[in-house]
């Protein structure tokens, strides 16, 4: 690939300056900076590698725990099919609820996948790319995940291709004036986007991996990685197209939380019908995505021992990222509840009222964990750069964007415009089993994935890594990239 | 199609005692099924027309006031455009709100955007026990789990009126040959049902009326539900 | 495809003709013509109905009914267009008597209990169950006791009458809560005394102008509610756009309370003391025609007007408003409700509140009260009800051991008596029990034998009716709209089967069956406003449009001549049984307006419909005050245990903003043992509150004039709710706000108060 001219020092091999401080400073420049801190690829390619290949004990108990969550959720989803939704905790007014929750939530952590890697990658953010396929998998299988919700949720979900636009004698199309249709559309539209642009990003690393690898994973790396050699020209095919998918995915990507905040928006519930419900769940999507990464991130390097690749200034970036999608919330979420609250309608009333009464210790959560727990810990380097705190802060971030959404389909849909049928709803046991189900069959699938794919874009790394320069300038060693274009 | 219909029904706020024999009628025309003590604790009572009760004032001087809601049969329905399978459409031949239970798949979209909540969802497979299931209307099928259903101003009976030969009297069926089975049968006339585009018809003489108000008007829902407030008294004149 | 050539024809027939066996080598599903959503199944009708006439037996009242039957099925009840009294209405009860005939939990043929109350019943063919009461009847001769129900079928009555006047046995008693409650008994001998006749007194509320309700819950549960809500929608409407004034005196806010343009929460047992001192008032005041002040002089008794306030809860300025309002009226009206005649001096209350009817010559008057209508001669009378002293003197006979057999049908005393009559330990003073319910009842456990009767959709009949309507005295008819569902006898045969070897009774129930009865006495009725010369045609013609009637009176005449101005009357407010130390409550006991009685309470549509006051349904409730609530530490769905010096009982509150905060009210219906899957175990009998205690003229046992305590039991069953759980807090916002309209009608009570000035 990049070696062709033999007389040049490969990248990884650049010599440390004599002066003592400034090989002090470059020292310290290689310790805090992944792109700066070239190894030779074989090394980072095999530390990778062995990573994927090994599956321990743990590795395999924890298989088995996802698993029995993930079959938890496909049992009660039978029982609930065959003995109706009666089994939930719906009511006549609270006809939605945690699976149009989950639906929300899933999708929502599918948003930073494409954020980072799409949208950091055109801005040229380098800090993005260890992190970027980390993200891209939580956005494929949030988006895989949340596409079952609305499966899980239908009444009759044997009857489903009647949403489908398939031609039958019946000269029958579904209602494309349907919010649910809109929906499915930029669902489908976004996973097939979001694969392949997943899946254009794999391929030299596909092909890394059959380089290096023996047996089935030969085999399988062989075939997946589409004879992807590492010349010139693929390079540039690869560059161009995964700018052409970026360009393509970013809007897609808005659009789909948008449309998904249409499912409320266009509906005459109060609470619901707010023109700024689609660039709010947007904020909030990345808010949650953001977070459900960092988690990604943190137990991928704990697990997989991927310290070399996640250093402390990824942690720190993506603190900073985190920070500022709080503070955006905050505003949309400001925006959203002084409006309402100014308007002072009767039905609207009810439902700030219910925020502090029936539903406060929810409400009173969820804005302790969407804006005292981020703003109040996010300003600190120390804390950003800490695993643990990082960890909690995330999870704290999960929880409330989940509450926020439980808030706005169960807790709205419980006050309307006729005071006789406010009824509060409380789940029963398979939303419950579901939801959680769903969260183990979610990690199932990334724990897998992790021992498929290699899991930190080798190639985007090293890309970064051949850019870097530690040209002296004056005293001090300057950091410098340089960009091909 | 010749000139359409536009079925109307009247509620006189000033007549309604509350009494629940629309109710009845309404569970025994349209098999609709009883909700158990459970389901109901649970908020899932089912009553295709419900009465509700709404308290004004405090005691002493305290009002109870009753409000007959069932499907407004809106003119601009807020559940017919979000049905992804056009399960709830509108009948622009009679200027009704159909349901088409077959094709419904349960998304429960059309109940959340009902603001009057009278779309109810049938949570379980409805049981009725042998042989109360031989009172079950043949007019009217009954709906099994995960379907929605609703007030369908008992368009079995406009059907059955216009197709059978001595009831075919055109689109425009005779004032007082259809009632609905909770007009029929509220003792206190407080339910008026006909075709406003018929001007001989009760409802078409009735309206408009000083009294009359729409439920939820301003939602620009448009039902075709008209409420009669409370009237006046001429004592001592 | 302009034209078709033979050769093309014979081309299509033949391809046409292989697709057909191709397809019918095909599961032929895939063949069904797939209908396009626009005609969805239920705008496609399926074949033709069939319309029978019948009347209602849900109650008393005698609604005429048509029975919609498809296929041999009973699929919808209809109020009777042409029947005077429903008009073509029909109640909540009444539509669920479908639900009585395909109950599941029906008897399907006669059965013997060996051991009374163990509830295992043995099948036993008709012919021996039937001879086995003929050879009990025939030991037993005279020692035979009759015990019906006021919704049995009143031919039912004659044939039993009939039968214990043969045989030498007292009359049949025909006694139920319903009956008890509504003081069917206590009305009918007030206006004996009044008017010289024992009948139901009928008011014509639709063309009144002002009507005072004295606990009166006409569209709810009292008399023929029916009947009275068609005159309620008529009164709210009535000609040149006059609009009728109701107030409604009550304890507790009924669906009348609700519906009322006054509603005055008056001190349980105060009835009486307001309608005299409204008397009192008018005599007193200038307001209203002479001939009014002059009548109330003359009737109104003596009262201490200062002391009225205080002891009934309405000020007096409400009441000197109320006696303006009621003398200057030009049709006033006024009503006594049920709990008057549940008073030891239900007598004197009546009597205090008729006397308003005479102060102001509403008696016999367009929009007055009247007495239900006379039949004409060769008709048949209506059934009476008897009083409570018919009763004690039953239960005096079986605890004497002076009856042998006691048959019971349509009635269920072991449920409707208060549980001081010992009625179930009563029957085993008697020698052979027979029930004749469809259904196995409290007193069907305790049965030697049940012979279920058809259910009223099965059965023949004829109801005559009161109170009536419109002036027209009417008598419902009633047919078998289905074939019955199972094989079961009409009790009306297995009595007359049983009769003929009786020598005493054979002589004097000579009819082969019923319906040869039923067809004697339609051909013995004049001319109806059915028409038809012979009897045939006039038997076909009563069935056809549901009875015999005559034309409604042309004339203003409504039937009742005023009575002569009497003795002044007097009545004080009613006595109350418990010390109020200790049981600090007032009782108000009602009749639940879908339960009724509680033979309601078998049948899911009813259990399962919400109560219109508390939207409740499926249990029984305690209403309490909010303000009392708070005192007492209560919220909803506690369980709370409510103490009279008879008994006790647990139920669940409801917080119910509309009653007095000293008064806890409970309704009738639920706390049954048996009576089916929908009724047994569910909720409380309030009956178990109430004592054997009866006023001076025993028409009805005192069940209005208690006093109870209220503890907690510390555990809590909430009950189901159809209206929302959640407080809607200070600033709801009510659909469709009243508001305004009320505003309207104060504005003219103020104009009618000015006027006045």
């Amino acid at each position: 690939m990049l070696e062709s001219s033999a007389d040049r020092t490969p990248y990884w091999q650049e010599p440390l300056p004599e002066d003592d401080e400034l090989a002090q400073q470059v020292a310290h420049a290689r310790d805090e900076h992944l792109l700066v801190d070239a190894r030779p690829p074989a090394e980072t390619n095999s530390l990778m590698f062995r990573a994927m290949t090994r599956t321990g004990p743990l590795f395999w108990l924890m298989v088995l725990g996802l698993g029995g969550l993930t079959f938890a959720l496909f049992a009660t989803w039978v029982i609930q099919m065959f003995y109706g939704l009666g089994i939930t905790g719906l009511n006549r007014s609270v006809m939605w609820g945690p699976y149009i929750v989950n639906l929300v939530f899933f999708i929502g952590i599918g948003h930073a996948g494409t954020f980072i890697s799409a949208a950091l990658r055109l801005m040229r953010m380098d800090f993005r790319r260890p992190i970027a396929r980390l993200a891209e998998t939580v956005t494929l299988f949030g988006l895989a995940l949340a596409a079952l919700f609305p499966l899980i949720h239908l009444g009759r979900v044997w009857k489903v291709y009647y949403m489908f636009p398939i031609p039958t004698q019946r000269e029958l199309w579904p209602n494309f004036r349907s919010p649910l249709l809109w929906d499915a559309t930029a669902i489908t539209a976004y996973l097939i986007g979001s694969t392949l642009f997943m899946y254009t990003a794999l391929i030299p690393d596909l092909a890394t991996a059959r380089d290096h690898l023996t047996g089935w994973r030969k085999r399988l790396y062989g075939a997946l990685s589409l004879g992807f050699r590492g010349t010139e020209s693929e390079w540039s095919r690869l560059e161009t197209l995964s700018n052409i998918l970026s360009y393509i995915i970013i809007p897609v990507m808005f659009s789909v939380h948008t449309i998904v905040s249409w499912d409320f928006a266009m509906a005459i519930q109060p609470g619901w019908h707010s023109t700024i419900f689609g660039p709010f769940f947007i904020v909030g999507a990345l808010f949650s995505g953001v977070a459900a990464v960092i988690i990604v991130m943190i137990i991928v390097r704990k697990a997989m021992r991927m310290g070399y690749f996640l250093r402390e200034e990824h942690f720190n970036a993506m603190g900073i990222f985190l920070l500022i999608l709080s503070l955006t919330w905050v505003y949309f979420y400001f925006n959203e509840y002084i409006v309402t609250w100014y308007g002072n309608l009767p039905a609207e009333r009810a439902i700030l009222q219910m925020l502090t009464t029936d539903a406060s210790p929810l409400f009173y959560l969820m804005l302790f964990c969407n804006i005292i727990v981020p703003l109040g810990t996010l300003w600190s380097r120390r804390v950003r750069t800490s695993l643990p705190a990082m960890l909690v802060i995330a999870v704290f971030v999960q929880i409330g964007m989940y509450l926020e959404r439980v808030l706005i389909v169960s807790g709205f849909l419980s006050r309307n415009e006729l005071p006789f049928n406010w009824i509060n709803y409380t789940p029963n046991w398979p939303e419950i089993l579901i939801t959680i189900g769903t969260f183990g069959f979610m990690a199932l699938l990334y724990i897998l994935w992790t021992r498929v794919v290699p899991i930190i874009p080798l190639w985007e790394v090293h890309e970064g890594q051949s850019r870097q320069r530690l040209p002296r300038i004056g005293r001090a060693i300057v950091p410098t990239r340089t960009e091909p274009h | 199609m010749a000139e359409n219909n536009k079925w109307t029904m009247i509620v006189d706020l000033d007549k309604c005692t509350g009494c629940n024999a629309c109710v009845v009628a309404c569970h025994a025309e349209n098999n609709v099924p009883i909700a158990n003590e459970e389901e109901v604790i649970k908020g899932r009572g089912l009553h295709w027309i419900r009465i509700e009760r709404y308290w004004e004032g405090e005691y002493p001087d305290i009002k109870a006031r009753f409000l007959p809601v069932f499907c407004q049969q809106c003119g601009n329905a807020p559940c017919e455009p979000v049905c992804p399978t056009y399960a709830s459409y509108h009948s622009d031949e009679e200027g009704l709100n159909g349901q088409i239970y077959a094709r419904c798949v349960g998304t429960r979209y059309c109940g959340n955007n009902c603001p009057y909540k009278v779309r109810f969802f049938n949570w379980r497979a409805p049981e009725f026990d042998e042989p109360l299931n031989q009172q079950l209307n043949p007019d009217v099928p009954v709906r099994g789990a995960g379907v929605m259903e609703k007030c369908t101003f008992c368009i079995q009976r406009i059907q059955r009126v216009r197709q059978t030969p001595e009831g075919d009297y055109g689109p425009m069926t005779r004032d007082g040959d259809l009632q609905t089975a909770c007009t029929q049968a509220c003792p206190s006339d407080a339910l008026i049902f006909g075709n406003l585009n018929d001007p001989e018809s009760r409802v078409s003489r009735m309206l408009p009326n000083d009294r009359q108000a729409r439920l939820l008007e301003h939602l620009g829902t448009e039902p075709a539900v008209y409420y009669l407030k409370g009237g006046t008294t001429n004592v001592g004149e | 495809m302009t034209s078709l050539t033979r050769r093309h024809f014979l081309k299509i027939s033949a391809a046409g003709t292989a697709t057909v066996i191709l397809a019918g080598c095909d599961t032929d599903e895939r063949w069904v013509e797939l209908e396009p959503y626009v005609q969805p199944p239920l705008e496609q009708i399926s074949g033709i109905a069939s319309w029978y006439a019948t009347s209602c037996r849900q109650c008393p009242a005698g609604c005429g009914i048509i029975a919609r039957v498809m296929n041999g099925r009973a699929v919808k009840l209809e109020g009777n267009p042409e029947h005077p009294v429903n008009r073509g209405r029909l109640c909540a009860r009444g539509q669920s008597e479908l639900q009585v005939l395909y109950h599941p939990d029906r008897v399907t043929g006669a059965v013997f209990q060996a051991e009374r109350g163990s509830r295992e019943y043995e099948p036993v063919a008709w012919n021996e169950a039937i001879n086995t009461l003929y050879e009990r009847l025939n030991e037993a001769g005279s020692r035979v006791a009759v015990w019906l129900g006021s919704s049995t079928s009143d031919h039912l009555y004659d044939l039993f009458r009939r039968f214990t006047e043969a045989i030498g046995a007292p009359a049949p008693v025909r006694f139920d809560l319903y009956s008890a409650i509504n003081g069917y008994s206590a009305l009918s001998s007030a206006s004996a005394q009044m008017l010289g006749r024992s009948t139901l007194p009928a008011y014509d509320l639709g063309r009144a102008d002002m009507v005072f309700s004295f606990g009166a819950d006409f569209v709810g549960s009292w008399l023929s509610t029916t009947g009275y809500s068609v005159e309620y929608g008529r009164f709210r409407s009535q000609p040149n756009n006059q609009r009728g004034y109701l107030v409604h005196f009550e304890p507790r806010m009924s669906p009348t309370g609700a519906a009322a343009d006054q509603w005055l929460p008056i001190v349980p047992g105060s009835e009486a003391l307001v309608a005299q001192a409204i008397a009192r008032l008018i005599a007193d005041g200038d307001t209203g025609s002479a001939e009014r002040i002059e009548r109330a002089a003359a009737l109104a008794g003596e009262i201490n007007l200062e002391a009225v306030p205080g002891a009934t809860g309405v000020s007096m300025e409400q009441l000197e408003r109320l006696a303006r309002l009621f003398a200057r009226a030009e049709r006033p009206l006024a009503l006594p409700g049920s709990p008057l005649t549940g008073q030891p001096n239900a007598a004197q209350a009546i009597a205090a509140v008729q006397m308003l009817n005479v102060i102001v010559g509403a008696v016999g008057q367009p929009g007055g009260m009247s007495l239900s209508s006379a039949l004409p001669e060769g008709a048949p009378a209506a059934a009476p009800i008897s009083t409570f002293a018919d009763v004690q003197a039953l239960l005096g006979r079986i605890n004497g051991g002076e009856v042998d057999v006691l048959l019971v049908h349509g009635a269920n005393p072991a449920y409707e008596l208060p549980p001081g009559a010992g009625f179930t330990d009563a029957l085993q003073n008697v020698g052979y029990v027979v029930s004749f319910n469809p259904l196995v009842d409290e007193t069907a456990v305790w049965a030697d034998a049940i012979l279920p009767d058809r259910t009223p959709l099965e059965s023949w009949g004829y109801n005559v009716v009161t109170p009536t309507f419109q002036g027209v005295p009417v008598i419902s008819s009633q047919q078998p709209v289905v074939t019955p569902l199972y094989d079961v006898r009409p009790t009306g045969d297995v009595l007359l089967t049983v009769a003929r070897g009786i020598p005493a009774a054979a002589s004097a129930l000579p009819w082969t069956d019923e319906v040869a009865y039923l067809q004697e006495v339609v051909a013995g009725l004049p001319a109806g406003a059915q028409g038809g010369d012979d009897a045939a045609v006039r038997w076909a013609r009563f069935l056809q449009h549901g009875g015999w009637w005559t034309d409604a009176p042309t004339g203003e005449e409504a039937g009742a001549e005023a009575p002569e101005a009497a003795a002044p009357i007097t009545a004080s407010a009613a006595e109350f049984q418990g010390d109020a130390g200790e049981y600090p409550y007032f009782l108000h006991l009602y009749l639940s307006p879908l339960l009724g009685d509680g033979s309601g309470a078998a049948v899911p549509w009813l259990q399962g419909t919400p109560d219109p006051m508390t939207t409740v349904s499926w249990r029984t409730w305690v209403e309490i005050n909010p303000r009392t609530a708070e005192e007492l530490g209560l919220s909803h769905s506690d369980v709370v245990r409510i103490t009279s010096p008879h008994g006790e009982i647990e139920a669940s509150v409801y917080v119910y903003p509309a009653i007095r905060p000293d008064t806890i009210a409970i309704p009738f219906g639920q706390g049954h043992e048996a009576f089916g899957r929908y009724a047994r175990n569910r909720g409380a009998n309030p009956l178990r509150l109430v004592g054997m205690d009866a006023g001076e003229d025993a028409a009805s046992f005192n069940w209005a004039n208690l006093r109870v305590k209220i503890e907690r039991t510390g555990s809590e069953k909430a009950l189901a709710r159809f209206e929302s759980t959640i407080e809607p807090g200070e600033h709801a916002h009510l659909p469709l706000s009243y508001g305004a309209v009320h505003e309207r009608i104060e504005e003219v009570e103020e104009n009618v108060e000015m006027e006045q000035e």
